[in-house]
Formats: structure tokens, C-alpha cells, sequence
């Protein structure tokens, strides 16, 4: 193992395009910014919580991480010395099993004709991860693990719940004995009940295993949950990272004051005080100049249309993108 | 269900909502019994079935060959024999030599003029005589030269030719007579005959018969004695009596007897039962060649015809009796008789032998319909594999390597959805027509081209499916957990892209029967003497098999449509049963 290093998985400057094709010939007519500029890094045994709204670059950068989809620039570390876009062939996918994800729909993310123990231990071996005398009883544990039971193995997908499904999701990705685990909205696609109990299996198995998650999620209150630290994104750009206390206490970007003001309180005499954004989000091919969200700002001003931010650190691990908080931008305080 | 039997066994109280009540069903077992639910794909298994059991069994038991002909005997009223009056005279010379043709000629241009008379005339330089000794019967006679007679003033002279010996009586005969300016004479039986010939010459001959002329011809009931009623004699005598009425007449030193009738005689050896001979006016012969037509029957011909008979009765050598009718053509009688011949069993009406009767060919439908339901069920597999090995291969790495190598793959499936089918298996078929290609490798060529021409379809489905399954998050997985290539081929992607190309397969043999059929159907599949289904109904391309023997391809067409439609309910089944959408 080579726990010896902290940050599991290390993003430095991460950007990835994807190219507009048009015409008969598919010349590239212009760019999908769909990442840009985003770095952070996650430290072992923690769950870094990534928000925004539809379209921000969230999976993407969950995709580019697992090199699933190539990236355009940047670098992505893990576990301190391994860069993914360097390995090829049989060397990338011995390395696979290290770094795992967790699809949003867990309908598609099952192959129908396969039977269940077969899509979980059909990866374990591949690699030779258990000896096939043990193998049995290895998908049996992890089973068990993931609440799913041994009688179970058998089944095909079509036979389950989509909680269950997701659980057989979880159960192929920790099977592999990952380090890091990419939750790609996990639970968005499940009704609130499963939900809990997802997150509470997530929870354990983090635990259980030691694991690492970047728990991509548009759902606030489970990110709050969950997380220990939180990226902010909105238009591909990671507009405020911070911890969980800390940005939840004193958000300052804000686009993500305007993002918690609409997390649900469970209390009917608590006043709300919501920061309504108006329009929709910008195309991410055709961004605004300067701060890109500088179009539905409350606070904009001339120079945020000029200019884009720089990432400020403001102290206690926070940063945050935006000319307020820069004294030399010549964002004029009121 | 293993695991059911065992909680079972052990006797183990489960929970109402305890999981493994379920009964597990692989996905193949649920399409399975989700399909057998479905009548109308049974119904269309059980015609599929039927097809096969009587294609690929029924030639076995068919007691036939698929080209085997069938003959039948059948009587038909047939020209036999054509019978003439005889008009054109036969000539018979003394010295068996043949008469001239100009003399011939002369002969026959004066004797239609001459009546009774006496007919004489010049040719190859000698003098002719021609003497009418009955009706149609002439003696033709000419004179031989033996000297020369020179009557200058005073000086006479004789002059006979080298090696003629003459007489003094002669000699003093043809003087006489040449200075009374020429003539005959007689001396000792023999006539003598003296022509003028150059200035005072006159050549001296004696006249002679050396051929005669008859209208009659003569048969000989045993082809040996042929020989004898040739001679000169026989006839010479046997003509004088026939004309002069007498019933026997002699010739060298034979006794004949005479039977005559009006046209025709028989002439008997004396004393003996059989006839010789027969003579008759009218001459009869075979209209086919080959056949020898007995003398008896010849005689009877005759007979019937100088008695102005339409139809009479022969024995024939089996002593079988037959009826021959005579008819007028022209000058000719023609005579016809009911003949047993050998035919082909064409378009024979269905029997407990053929059921669904014969065909143009004269084999027997039914067995053709089985072997032909071997070629056409044969072809429709084979292409399917065909198109659909090349489709899956193309389309699956179209679909599966996607980019350049997918845009490149499409248009060549675009280049070939371009060219024309049936042009091009038109020229297909008159190529292999000019190769002569034989049958069973025309249907092996056949399947080739078909499946070339047909994997477009498959191609593009089955890069479509791979195209959308290649997007979905389990194949993602799969490159997540780093599983290789060709496991991520074969164990996720074609799995799920078997049911549609199953259902397309079966939907699509039923196509491919039917353009086997089309093509069979317009000369260009299928030859003779194989059979498709196809070629069997070409026979209803002919207006007059159509409309008369319905039993001939309305079986085969039967066929085509229930074939098709049951896979067509198969396949539909199929699609049903491999839909995930519906609930087992």
C-alpha cells in the first residue's frame, strides 16, 4: 500500500475541452469548456464534496480523473507519483482496481445478461486479486458487506430494486480493494429512503476499507452529510473550495451563498432568506468573458466582466475565486 | 434453483417477503418461456417445423428421384403409310441396262398424246418405236444398225458393219427396198428397217424391242423371290396376260397363275397357296422411315383404295386387328392408324402415384417440392449466416471503434446499398448461363452473391446497437475495473446485441427466401434439374399451365407463404419475448 502518501489523489490545473464538430468533414468549429483550471487535492480516508448545478463540468472531471475520458491538460497524481494519462495498455488497467466509480443510474450501469456475482467478482478476476479457491467466499464477503446476500449471486439485475442495484454497483467497485472511489451522484437517481441507506453504506465501507471518495453530487444536503471538505463548481471552474464547516458557516463566493440559500430546512417556522439567480446557466462553448458568472451576479461590477478572478487563499485551507475578495482587482468594496 | 431444493430439503421456514422465495430465471429462460407463452409464435414454430420434416425428411421418403421422369403409354391417330395411283411409268430393259433419260422423256411427253397409236421418235441418234401392247403398258423398241446401203447411178453395194453377218436374201431384200426409196421388210420373222441416211446412203437395221413401260408395280410377298419377278420375262409375260385377261401365263419355262382384280393382281406360282406377287397400280409407302410395311398390308391398302373405301381392317403380324382410315391429301391417300406410343407424363393430374401430379418435365411434383424445400430453406440459412457474419464483423467495428474507421465503414455499407440488387444478379445469372456453370455450383455462387449484396442491413443494426451500448455506463465500467478488450467484446457487448440480431435474423430469413424464390422465379437462381420453390412456381409464367394445372404451383406458392410467415411469427415472437419491457 502506499499510504505513505496523504493526498490520495492530487488535481493540479485539470482542463479538459471537448471539440464542437460541424460539417461533413467534422472540422472542430469551437470548444466545450468543460473543465478549466480546476486543481485540489484529497486527503487519504476523507470524502471531498463536489457541487453545482446541471452542466458544470462535475462528472467530467470525475471521468477525466479515472482517465475514462483523456484530458486536455493539466496533471492528475495519484497516491503521489502515478500519473494515469502515462500509463498504457496493461499497464493502465493493472493500475484500474486502485481507483473505481460509482455511476449515477444504476439501470444502465448493470449489464443485463450477466449474472450478479459475476459483474462483481468478473474484475476481481481478471486481475487476480483473490486465488480463485478463495474467490467464493470473497464475493460472498463483500456481499455481505454492501448489504446485498450470498443466495443472490445467481440473479440478474432485472431482479433487483434500484437500491439493490446500487449496492451491486458499490459491491463491483469495492471489490477491487480501491483506494480512491469516484461517487458519481450516487443516490441522485434513488428515492429518499434509499438514499439514506446508500450514503450510510458509503459511510461504513469508508471505515471498513480506508477509502477515499470525490462524492459528486447537486444535492446539498447530502453533501453536507457526507463530505469533508467541498469544491464549489460552476461552469467548469472551481469557484470556492473549502471545509465542510467552514464553507458551510461562512460561504463567500457569491454564487455559493446563492447555492446554500436554497438548501431546504426542515423546520416550517425557519424564515428562508433564498438568493433567487436569474437566467440559466451560460453555454459552457461560448463562455462569458471574465468571471463566467459575472451575467447572474448580484454583486457584479464593470471590472468582473474584464477580468477573470484569481484564486484567493483566504486562510484555513479556503480559497475562493472571486475579484471581492482580491484587493487587486479593482473590485471596488462597498 | 438448486439453492430452492436445498431450503426445501431442510425444512426451513422463510419469510413471506424473504428473497429467496423468488425462483431465479436466467434472462435466456424468462425470453424462453415468455416465447412459448406467445400462440402465434408456436404456431409459426410448428410450421417451421413441418417445413423441415417435409423438406429434409420427405426426399427420403419419397419413393421418387427429384428428376426422376415419368412416361406413359398412350394411342394416338398417327400417319402410318401415304398411298399414290401410280402415274409415272416404270421402265424395265431387256439387258437390265437403264433407258435413257432422254428417251425416257420423249416416252412419257408422247404417250399422254398418242391414244392407241403407235408412237415413234428420235433420240441418241437412233430411231424409236414405241408400241401400245395394252392400257398402260407399252413395248419400246429401236432400231439396231447392221450395214450400210450406197445407191450411186448403177453401183449398189451392202455394206455390212464389222462383225454383222448378213444373209444374201437380206442384202438383195435391202436393195430392193432402198431403190423403192426405203421401208420395211420382212424376212424370216425379223423385221428390218431401212432409213434414209447421207446422199444416196440408207442404213439398213432391224428393229427390236429392248424395253417396256408399265404403270403397275410389283411386290414381292417373300423378299426372295424379289429377284425373279424382276426379270424381264416375268413382267413382260405377266403384263401380257394381265392385259389380255388370261389367268396364267409362262415365263422362262415357269407356270404362273393370275388373280386380277380391277387395279391390282396377285400372281401365285402354280399350284401353290401363297401368292408371289401382288401388282397394283397404287404404291404405298411408309411416312416414317424405318417401318417396313408388309405386302399383305400394301396388298390391303390397294385393295381398299379400288374399292373406295374411307377405312378398313389389318391383321397385323402380332394378330392384333387395327383400323386404319384413308384420307385424300392431293393426289396422295394418306392412312392413318391409332398407334401405342411412349410420352412423358407431362402435367399428369394428381394420383395416389403423384398426388400433386407431374410437371412440364414429367417428374413428380410433390418429390420436387421436398427437394426444392431443401435449396430453399439451405439458401435462406446460409445467406443469413453470410450476411450476418460480414454484418456483425463490419458493423462491429464500425460501432466499436467508432471515428474515421466507422465514417469510412458506413460509407462503403452507403457505397453498397448504391448498386442495384436485381441488375446486378440479373448479370450474375447471364454470366453463370454463359459459364455454364453447373447446377449445384450455381447455388453455391448463388448464396455468395446474395450474401454479399445482403449484410448492409445487418451491418448497420449492429453498429447502431454497438454504438449506443458502447455509451452505456456498464461498458464504462468495464474500463474502469480494467477488464481487456476482447472479454469486454464478447462477454458485455455481443450478448446484448444477440436478441436483436436473432430477431432480425429470423425476420430476415423469411426475405431471403422470398428473393431466392423472386430470383428463382425469373431464371436466374435455381436451374434445372434442381428445384427451388421459386423455379416451381416459374411454371405458372405460362398462361395455359396457370390456368389449367393449379396443382402444378399452387402448392409451391403455398409453401413460400407459409414458410415466410412462420418465421416472420417466429421472429415476431422473438422480438416479444426478448423485450425487456414485457413483464414475465
Amino acid at each position: 500500500m502506499s499510504s505513505a502518501y496523504e493526498n490520495v489523489v492530487e488535481v493540479r490545473n485539470l482542463c479538459k475541452y471537448f471539440p464542437i464538430k460541424a460539417g461533413l468533414f467534422g472540422r472542430v468549429v469551437g470548444h466545450v469548456h468543460a473543465v478549466e483550471n480546476v486543481s485540489f487535492s484529497i486527503k487519504r480516508g476523507t470524502t471531498m464534496g463536489l457541487v453545482g448545478e446541471s452542466g458544470c463540468g462535475k462528472t467530467t472531471i470525475g471521468k477525466t480523473l479515472l482517465n475514462l475520458t483523456p484530458k486536455t491538460s493539466g496533471e492528475v497524481i495519484f497516491n503521489g507519483d502515478t500519473h494515469l494519462d502515462m500509463l498504457k495498455g496493461k499497464s493502465l488497467r493493472d493500475f484500474r482496481p486502485k481507483i473505481q466509480i460509482i455511476f449515477q443510474d444504476p439501470y444502465s450501469s448493470l449489464s443485463p445478461r450477466l449474472p450478479v456475482g459475476e459483474i462483481i467478482g468478473e474484475a476481481v478476476r481478471e486481475h487476480n486479486l483473490v486465488p480463485e479457491s478463495e474467490f467464493d467466499a470473497y464475493i460472498s464477503r463483500i456481499m455481505k458487506a454492501c448489504g446485498l446476500f450470498d443466495y443472490q449471486k445467481d440473479r440478474y439485475p432485472h431482479e433487483f430494486s434500484g437500491g439493490q442495484r446500487q449496492r451491486i454497483c458499490i459491491a463491483r467497485a469495492i471489490a477491487l480493494n480501491p483506494d480512491f472511489i469516484v461517487c458519481d451522484e450516487p443516490v441522485s437517481a434513488l428515492d429518499v429512503s434509499i438514499q439514506a441507506q446508500i450514503i450510510n453504506l458509503l459511510e461504513d465501507l469508508q471505515k471498513q476499507f480506508n477509502l477515499t471518495y470525490l462524492f459528486i453530487s447537486h444535492d446539498l444536503s447530502v453533501v453536507q452529510h457526507i463530505s469533508d471538505t467541498v469544491g464549489v463548481m460552476y461552469l467548469g471552474n472551481m469557484v470556492e473550495y473549502a471545509d465542510k464547516a467552514e464553507i458551510f458557516a461562512n460561504p463567500l463566493h457569491p454564487y455559493t451563498q446563492a447555492l446554500f440559500s436554497a438548501i431546504p430546512v426542515p423546520d416550517p417556522t425557519v424564515k428562508m432568506n433564498r438568493i433567487i439567480l436569474e437566467g440559466s446557466i451560460p453555454s459552457p462553448a461560448n463562455p462569458p468573458s471574465g468571471c463566467k458568472f459575472h451575467t447572474r451576479c448580484r454583486k457584479c461590477q464593470a471590472v468582473c466582466s474584464q477580468k477573470a478572478p484569481r484564486t484567493m487563499d483566504m486562510g484555513n485551507g479556503h480559497t475562493v475565486a472571486c475579484h471581492i475578495y482580491d484587493p487587486e482587482s479593482g473590485y471596488e468594496n462597498a | 434453483m438448486s439453492e430452492n431444493n436445498n431450503i426445501n430439503n431442510n425444512n426451513e421456514q422463510l419469510a413471506l417477503d424473504d428473497g429467496r422465495r423468488v425462483k431465479v430465471l436466467s434472462p435466456g429462460m424468462m425470453v424462453f418461456k415468455r416465447f412459448i407463452r406467445n400462440k402465434l409464435a408456436i404456431v409459426g414454430i410448428i410450421i417451421l417445423a413441418f417445413m423441415f420434416a417435409f423438406s429434409f425428411l420427405g426426399g427420403l421418403i419419397s419413393p421418387y428421384r427429384q428428376d426422376q421422369v415419368f412416361y406413359k403409354t398412350d394411342s394416338a391417330n398417327k400417319e402410318f403409310a401415304s398411298a399414290v395411283v401410280n402415274t409415272e411409268y416404270r421402265f424395265l430393259t431387256e439387258d437390265g441396262s437403264p433407258l435413257s433419260t432422254l428417251v425416257r422423256a420423249n416416252f412419257s411427253r408422247l404417250v399422254k398424246d398418242a391414244g392407241d397409236g403407235d408412237i415413234s421418235f428420235d433420240a441418241d441418234g437412233a430411231a424409236w418405236t414405241v408400241q401400245r401392247l395394252g392400257e398402260g403398258f407399252y413395248s419400246i423398241g429401236t432400231t439396231k444398225d447392221l450395214a450400210t446401203v450406197t445407191l450411186l447411178g448403177k453401183v449398189c453395194d451392202v455394206k455390212a458393219l464389222d462383225g454383222v453377218e448378213l444373209s444374201d436374201a437380206v442384202k438383195d431384200a435391202a436393195l430392193q427396198t432402198a431403190k423403192a426409196g426405203g421401208g420395211s421388210f420382212e424376212i424370216d420373222g425379223q423385221t428390218y428397217m431401212l432409213t434414209k441416211g447421207k446422199a444416196k446412203t440408207y442404213n439398213l437395221g432391224t428393229v427390236g424391242e429392248v424395253a417396256i413401260a408399265s404403270l403397275l408395280s410389283y411386290d414381292a410377298h417373300d423378299s426372295a423371290d424379289t429377284g425373279v419377278i424382276s426379270t424381264y420375262a416375268f413382267r413382260r409375260a405377266a403384263e401380257l396376260a394381265l392385259r389380255s385377261g388370261e389367268t396364267s401365263f409362262e415365263a422362262d419355262g415357269i407356270k404362273y397363275t393370275l388373280e386380277a382384280e380391277e387395279d391390282s393382281a396377285l400372281i401365285f406360282r402354280d399350284g401353290e397357296e401363297n401368292p408371289l406377287a401382288s401388282v397394283s397400280r397404287i404404291i404405298v409407302n411408309p411416312v416414317t422411315s424405318g417401318v417396313f410395311l408388309s405386302v399383305d398390308y400394301k396388298a390391303a391398302v390397294s385393295e381398299a383404295i379400288a374399292d373406295k373405301q374411307t377405312a378398313f381392317d389389318y391383321v397385323n403380324a402380332d394378330g392384333v386387328t387395327e383400323r386404319h382410315t384413308i384420307r385424300m391429301r392431293g393426289n396422295n391417300y394418306i392412312i392413318y392408324t391409332e398407334q401405342q406410343t411412349y410420352l412423358i407424363d407431362m402435367y399428369a393430374a394428381p394420383s395416389w402415384a403423384h398426388p400433386l401430379g407431374t410437371d412440364d418435365h414429367g417428374m413428380d411434383v410433390l418429390t420436387r417440392l421436398m427437394y426444392g424445400g431443401r435449396i430453399s430453406l439451405l439458401v435462406g440459412f446460409v445467406v443469413m449466416l453470410l450476411e450476418n457474419l460480414i454484418g456483425i464483423i463490419i458493423g462491429g467495428i464500425s460501432g466499436y471503434f467508432g471515428g474515421w474507421v466507422d465514417t469510412l465503414l458506413m460509407r462503403f455499407v452507403d457505397l453498397f446499398n448504391s448498386i442495384p440488387y436485381y441488375p446486378i444478379m440479373i448479370i450474375a445469372g447471364a454470366i453463370m448461363d454463359a459459364l455454364e456453370v453447373p447446377p449445384y455450383t450455381r447455388i453455391f455462387l448463388l448464396m455468395a452473391i446474395m450474401g454479399i449484396m445482403g449484410w448492409t442491413g445487418v451491418a448497420r443494426v449492429v453498429r447502431g446497437q454497438i454504438l449506443s451500448l458502447r455509451e452505456q455506463d456498464f461498458m464504462v465500467a468495464t474500463e474502469a475495473t480494467g477488464i481487456r478488450v476482447s472479454r469486454r467484446i464478447f462477454r458485455h457487448l455481443v450478448p446484448n446485441v444477440m436478441p436483436l440480431l436473432i430477431v432480425q435474423a429470423t425476420m430476415g430469413l423469411g426475405n431471403i427466401i422470398l428473393t431466392e424464390a423472386t430470383l428463382s422465379f425469373l431464371g436466374l437462381g435455381i436451374k434445372y434439374p434442381l428445384a427451388s420453390w421459386g423455379s416451381i412456381i416459374n411454371a405458372a409464367s405460362n398462361i395455359y399451365v396457370m390456368t389449367n394445372f393449379w396443382y402444378i404451383w399452387i402448392p409451391a406458392g403455398l409453401l413460400i407463404v407459409l414458410t415466410v410467415l412462420g418465421f416472420n411469427f417466429v421472429g415476431d415472437g422473438l422480438r416479444d419475448a426478448f423485450d425487456p419491457k414485457m413483464k414475465r
